[in-house]
């Protein structure tokens, strides 16, 4: 645990974030609000605010001396602020900050990303995934100086600009979605940062830069290394609308600077949007005009259907069954939500790898960005949103198939411990479920929700200890995200099979890989905030 | 025979279950009569560089569950050691040929008195 010593400050919290010092940054978050009595709203801004000058990259590509290319991550540090903002509603009592201290222990960790995945820049990618401490390790080997602290400042690769004002609202969004579109970053944040000035084009440029994100997606993921974006545009403009929400729109700058101009970043990706937009003009001309939700939603038999083409089909299945469902006239939703709850047959049934969780859950988060957006605003491309959603999860659950699976990470059936489950009181169970979702026995866990949800109709509780469980895990952010995106979705779904969102869920949280096995920031978390029943 | 739409349907389940048997009897003498050569290249189609698509790699259980019941443990053995060699990219085959993989799968396929093949996975 970090010594305290000192007051508490803004200055020290951003001097502790730029120098990759994320103990210690955590500690000084925490202390700000239970010591120095900053609302958390105002320290989470500044925070943000440390950050949004070393989150940008000057490409998600990197030319190899080879020639060949290579995928650079993207910025993960807001992602988890808006899984954090999210969950502070979800989660009851004092626990629902744990997932914004889980939020500030990352951001640290990930910044100057460029200067990461080539080990000039101590960092979670660094650390982790290129193994730097292997490749250039230093004078004592006992001690990862990717860990941090930094030993330089983190680069600046896109300054910060003026806003660009002047012409009408409708010239400057269609000029803005353009520019983000070409990859013009310059422009098309200086617009953004002229419109956000105006509040009343504010739902109009919420929904703008949403359809940005959504549509800027790769066709597959199959063999294609870093060449996609696994959604992040989308999640990215999701996290932007969600925080200047909850920040105030007058509070975002950094935000904005922070999110916006890695939308025009390179590669940027439309295939995936062209092929459906031509498979919508000459299948559903009039997709345009089709209801949000009607009185026919997707029947039991049209569900089993929408699992089979989704999970076990291919991408010319999956649009065959969603033209149909629309053909016959179902609802944007009644499809969308179809969409949402059968990929969980997937995760509940078939997933086996912890690795391999990773690329199917960006699809879910990128369904709940396209949802969000159905649910909030009217576009006449929503129809497509849906299409693109299940592409997604389709090709990520085919690009996982392409690998043998792996004898070594066979999972016992939840089908297997149901009898177990069963025998035990329900007002014993919710203890359980934490433990076997820490302890990360999926077989276990599932089969006590499975009983749970059959035995009870109470949902809320459940829910709250998962994701409660969840936020114990630290260093990844996709966890808070994750959480935030199936607990929405949850809330809105209206099929008939709403409660496998939960069985998905509690599989996910229980089976996904970790990134680090300690709980030291849960451990910081308790220290400062004294939850019940830790 | 009945005109009833159930078993119009049983009777094409049945047609599609005997051309599997035949099918699988084909399997059966070809892969018993494979060089280690031969199984080798076939294994190796199960890459993601090499596999024609999903449809293809699915049925790599299916594959390995039929070589545990079909070759002998020495077959098995050299199996392994090759894919083993090949480095991290195929551990895991090289997993699925492991002697503890095949007593599972041993133990597990079980073949009903009433049935003509043992259960395999079709896939």
């Amino acid at each position: 645990m970090v010594a305290l010593r000192g007051r508490a400050t803004v200055d020290r919290l951003r001097d502790e974030i730029l120098g990759v010092r994320y103990r210690e940054a955590t500690t000084t978050f925490c202390r700000l609000v239970t010591e120095e009595k900053h609302p958390l709203k105002g320290v989470i801004k500044e925070a943000i605010a440390a950050a949004a000058p070393f989150v940008q990259v000057p490409s998600h590509l990197m030319r190899l001396p080879t020639g060949e290319m290579r995928g650079v991550n993207y910025d993960h540090t807001i992602l988890g602020w808006r899984g954090a903002i999210s969950l502070l509603s979800e989660i009851e009592g004092s626990k629902a900050v744990l997932p914004s201290v889980q939020a500030m222990w990352y951001v640290p960790q990930g910044l100057n990303i460029w200067e990461q995945i080539i080990c000039e820049f101590p960092g979670h990618y660094a650390r982790d995934g290129e193994k730097c401490d292997v490749k250039f390790p230093g004078p004592d080997h006992e001690v990862g100086r990717f860990d941090g602290p930094a030993w330089t400042a983190p680069k600046i690769y896109f300054e910060d600009h003026a806003p660009i004002e002047g012409g009408s609202v409708e010239e400057r969004l269609t000029r803005m979605s353009w520019s983000i579109a070409e990859g013009n970053r310059e422009e098309g944040y200086g617009l953004f940062l002229g419109l956000a000035k105006d509040p009343s084009c504010r739902d109009k440029l919420k929904e703008a830069i949403l359809f940005s994100g959504i549509i800027d997606l790769q066709d597959t993921i199959i063999n294609r290394g870093g060449y996609q974006n696994i959604g992040h545009k989308a999640i990215r403009a999701r996290a932007l609308v969600h925080i200047a929400d909850y920040l105030g729109w007058e509070n975002a700058h950094e935000l904005i600077y922070t999110v916006v101009p890695d939308l025009g970043c390179a590669p940027r990706l439309h295939g995936l949007w062209t092929e459906i937009s031509n498979i919508c003009r000459m299948e559903i001309p009039a997709h345009a005009s089709i209801a949000k939700r009607t009185d026919t939603p997707l029947t039991q038999r049209e569900l089993d259907q929408l699992v089979e083409a989704m999970v076990w089909g291919g991408p010319f299945d999956v649009n065959a069954a969603i033209m149909g469902f629309f053909k016959r006239g179902a609802g944007v939703l009644d499809v969308g939500d179809a969409v949402f709850v059968c990929f969980q047959r997937y995760l509940m049934d078939v997933l086996e790898h912890p690795a391999l969780f990773n690329h199917p859950t960006h699809a879910l988060d990128y369904a709940n960005v396209v949802l969000t957006w159905i649910r909030d605003y009217d576009s006449p491309h929503h129809v497509k949103g849906v299409f693109m959603a299940a592409r997604f999860m389709n090709d990520t659950i085919r690009s996982n198939a392409m690998m043998p699976r792996d004898a070594k990470f066979t999972l016992e059936s939840r089908r297997a411990h149901r009898a177990w489950a069963d025998s035990i009181a329900v007002d014993h169970m919710l203890p359980l479920i934490k433990e076997h979702a820490l302890a990360q026995d999926a077989p276990r866990t599932c089969a006590l929700v499975d009983s749970y949800l059959d035995r009870t109709s109470e949902r809320r509780a459940l829910l709250d200890t998962i994701t409660y469980a969840a936020c114990h895990w630290q260093n990844d952010p996709h966890v808070m995200r994750n959480c935030s995106s199936s607990l929405e979705e949850y809330r809105h779904n209206r099929t008939p099979r709403r409660d496998d969102i939960i069985r998905g869920y509690a599989k996910h949280q229980s089976r996904y890989i970790k990134r680090a096995q300690t709980h030291d920031c849960f451990q910081v978390y308790v220290v400062h905030f004294h939850p019940a029943n830790a | 025979m009945s005109n009833h739409p159930l078993s119009a349907i049983w009777r094409v389940r049945n047609a599609a279950a005997e051309t599997l048997a035949l099918t699988e009897e084909q399997v059966r003498h070809r892969l018993r009569e494979a060089s280690i050569n031969d199984l080798i290249a076939l294994l190796e189609t199960f890459s993601p560089a090499r596999s024609t698509g999903p449809e293809w790699t699915r049925t790599f259980d299916p594959l390995i569950e039929r070589l545990w019941l079909w070759r002998d443990d020495e077959t098995m053995a050299a199996l392994a050691t090759a894919f083993r060699a090949k480095g991290v990219p195929w551990a895991t085959v090289a997993n699925a040929l492991s002697p503890e993989q095949g007593a599972t799968i041993r133990a597990g396929v079980r073949h009903p008195a009433w049935a003509r093949l043992p259960a395999f996975t079709v896939a």
